[in-house]
């Protein structure tokens, strides 16, 4: 159990730049660089982000259940996102309101 | 211009990027905390006694200076990295995205209104398409699942309403 190894302090920022660059980079080349794909799942016409986000999903949450299984991954240790059912409802609403008026 | 990854792979690599997130930091990548700490910094320089009267906005001043933030360096990242995307693959270059029957000012008033929308929600559900719905589906959150099907939701009636604006 000595993961999460939960950094502190210049290793953490370091780490955050490396991840960041990673997921930008990433998003790029996937297409989500382009509004046109990313909207296009409200359109019914790209399902580029479904299927980006979903295989991403998938392979972190097996890779996280994985680990922990292995005993390699405390479960405990990892910050979840508390529930707040009906801000979280209303946000993720507002939210995909403001993605398409954004547009293209 | 060399074309875009395939989306699975991209989704894999991605998933592996932030299993290692959560591998090193224990908690998922972030995207609209970043602007919040940048609109708690600018209010606090702008409007000091105000900023300090919110306890929200006190709150984000209180974990010190900006670049010191995890999320904040992490976008920063993310910047580089798009760069990086473009410019490796050919795609760098100045231009607006617009649909062909809007205008000009019609399409910014519509982005400013579309981003202030998103920037205003992320704050009511304490996060984003990438803290909740990537993240927060990742480690089985009920309410990122809650959220990312009410976002996919909105999206989906929104344009429904606005599609007619940009064909």
């Amino acid at each position: 159990m000595s993961w999460p190894l939960s950094l502190e302090g210049p290793p953490a920022l370091l780490a955050g730049l490396g991840l960041g660059v990673a997921f930008g980079f990433l998003l790029e080349r996937g297409g989500l660089g382009d509004p046109k794909k990313l909207l296009g799942l409200f359109y019914l016409e790209d399902f580029t982000m479904f299927k980006v986000m979903f295989a991403a999903i998938a392979t972190a949450a097996a890779g996280i259940g994985g680990l922990s299984a292995l005993g390699l991954m405390d479960l405990g240790a990892l910050a979840i996102q508390p529930t707040y059912l009906w801000p979280m409802i209303v946000g993720g609403l507002v939210l995909g309101a403001g993605f398409a008026l954004g547009g293209y | 211009m060399k074309p875009y990854w395939s989306p699975y792979a991209v989704g894999v690599g991605l998933g592996l990027t932030l299993l290692t997130t959560y591998v090193l930091m224990g908690f998922g990548l972030g995207a609209s905390g970043a602007f919040t700490h940048v609109a708690a910094h600018l209010e606090g320089a702008v409007s000091p006694a105000r900023a300090q009267a919110n306890s929200y906005i006190a709150g984000y001043l209180e974990a010190g200076r900006l670049w010191a933030q995890w999320v904040v360096v992490e976008m920063a990242g993310v910047v580089v990295g798009g760069f990086l995307g473009a410019w490796s693959a050919g795609r760098l270059g100045w231009r607006f995205e617009k649909g062909s029957r809007i205008g000009w000012g019609r399409r910014l008033l519509f982005a400013f209104v579309g981003g202030a929308t998103v920037g205003f929600a992320s704050r009511v559900a304490q996060g984003c398409t990438s803290g909740l719905a990537l993240s927060g589906s990742a480690v089985l959150s009920p309410g990122a699942w809650a959220f990312t099907l009410a976002f996919m939701t909105g999206g989906f009636v929104t344009a429904r309403i606005v599609r007619r604006a940009w064909r």
